[in-house]
């Protein structure tokens, strides 16, 4: 196979000839024309690698098919070394100028034109390379994002779909994951006695390690439920699941609810996460006070040694339920401040009646205040409103 | 960038960090405490958190991580001088229960 393929170009036959003869006992195969125009014939037909043109010829000189070749898309990667009896700098700056990649001054040895041939070829090989790896690369990028769209795509099916309808409630949530996937999930779950299962976490961590335990955190907390119990038995049995099945420094905040809206009763178990906020009569919208659900607990997956804490709130017809993750209210701003659980609460102090609504003030007013920078970890929000 | 000092007091290791705690900088403090615990296999680590403003979850699980690997090398891990909202935030997960926590310096290398 040969090493490459050269136009010589030259309107002197013995200098064609002379080229070719070295060029082919090298390996390379040669074509050859008399001027421009007819190397433009000659590529019309076959392309080559690299181009070796004289400067003065009849019909088309070189300087002219070196300004075509470099100015046409299809052609303009091919080599151009241009043979010049010009010599001295002032040519070999002409002969650069209008594009050409190197000059071999005349007179030349045939030997001289070969090593030059020869470490042009490296260059054009290493060239190739490196626009071989660049493709695979690209293609291996654009495989990884069609993988993590796909990955979005699931996770966001993982999600509660919307609206909401619980027993005697309708919830909403949004989410925002800060890369595509995130560790955030949520789940309301309905129970046959006819109160709902309610959980929110956040897995520490971003991107993909933390978007797969998410997806553990969810299927363990609907496998719990399934079992029965309260939400002490559940955050028990998930911490321990947790704790076999992921790795150190992983773990997640969580906050595990039931909702009975016959006994009008929250109990719920705070698993290192932000707690919740509970506005009497929120549903109803305009001004009102927001509490804090307070609970303290260890986060799940930490330790399986580690107690729970059960806690109970009043629940009512017309009560708001806020359930965040903390990459709502952590953000830190030029001067230093994060909105805080205090600054959500303000935002809570008077919201549109609809959880929708609601949710929508939240995210816009957070996001205000967070600027220039809107959010920087994953961010959920899930708005609970109690039927009258 | 997290500032990170670690030195020796007789059998035990201090290692003080200024800074915020969070993702981005995980890694380095992970680094820190691991080649801490691997060349001086100090009886007592003691992490100074005077310097630091917030702490993450992913900052949480690294000394979680941290006490158990210093546990089975048959070491303590104590913390001292938690600034307010860190302390706020060991308080949310109860990770003031989980930890060895002292007030200053001096009492978290006397254990007292």
């Amino acid at each position: 196979m040969a090493k490459g393929t050269v136009l010589v170009v030259d309107d002197e036959a013995p200098i064609r000839d002379i080229l070719s003869f070295y060029l082919k006992r090298s390996g390379y195969l040669v074509l050859t024309a008399a001027h421009g125009l007819e190397a433009l014939d000659e590529m019309s037909r076959s392309r080559p690698d690299l181009i070796i043109s004289d400067l003065r010829m009849p019909e088309m000189p070189g300087d002219e098919l070196c300004k075509r070749v470099k100015s046409d898309p299809a052609t303009r990667d091919i080599y151009f070394i241009i043979l010049s009896a010009m010599d001295g700098t002032a040519s070999r700056i002409g002969g650069l100028s209008i594009g050409a990649d190197d000059i071999i001054p005349k007179p030349f040895h045939a030997q001289e034109v070969l090593a030059k041939v020869d470490s042009t070829f490296r260059l054009i090989e290493m060239q190739k390379e490196i626009k071989r790896q660049n493709r695979e690369l690209t293609n291996l990028l654009q495989r990884v994002q069609d993988e993590m769209d796909l990955a979005a795509a699931l996770q966001m099916g993982l999600l509660p779909k919307l609206p909401g309808e619980a027993e005697g409630a309708r919830y909403t949530h949004r989410y925002l994951p800060a890369a595509g996937i995130g560790g955030d999930i949520y789940a309301v779950v309905p129970l046959p006695d006819g109160s709902t299962a309610m959980m929110i976490a956040d897995v520490s961590g971003h991107g993909v390690t933390a978007a797969l335990i998410s997806a553990m955190v969810k299927t363990s907390f609907e496998n719990q439920v399934r079992l029965g119990g309260e939400p002490l038995g559940w955050a028990q049995g998930m911490n321990e699941y947790l704790c076999r099945s992921i790795q150190e420094e992983q773990f997640a905040t969580a906050w595990l609810g039931r909702l009975d809206p016959v006994g009008n009763r929250l109990r719920y178990v705070v698993a290192g996460h932000c707690a919740p906020l509970r506005i009497v009569g929120g549903a109803r919208g305009g001004l009102q006070r927001s509490e804090v659900l307070r609970g303290k607990g260890f986060m799940l997956g930490l330790d399986e040694q580690l107690p729970f804490v059960e806690h109970d709130a009043e629940f009512l017809p017309e009560d708001r339920l806020v359930l965040y993750t903390d990459g709502l209210v952590e953000v830190e701003r030029e001067d230093r401040t994060m909105l805080e659980e205090a600054g959500l609460r303000r935002i809570c102090a008077e919201l549109p009646a609809g959880a929708e609504e609601a949710a929508d003030a939240v995210i816009t007013q957070a996001q205000a205040f967070n600027q220039p920078a809107p959010f920087v970890d994953d961010v959920t929000l899930v708005i609970l409103d109690r039927k009258a | 960038m997290l500032n990170i000092q670690t030195r020796q007091e007789g059998t035990a290791s201090v290692v003080s960090i200024q800074g915020k705690v969070n993702f981005e900088v995980t890694a380095q403090l992970r680094d820190v405490i691991r080649e801490t615990v691997a060349t001086a296999q100090p009886k007592l680590l003691t992490i100074n958190l005077e310097g630091v403003s917030f702490i993450d979850s992913s900052g949480l699980g690294l000394l979680v991580a941290a006490r158990n690997s210093v546990d089975k090398s048959g070491g303590k891990l104590h913390l001292c001088c938690l600034p307010a909202p860190v302390k706020k935030t060991f308080d949310q997960t109860n990770l003031t229960n989980y930890f060895s926590i002292f007030a200053t310096e001096q009492d978290a290398l006397r254990g007292a």
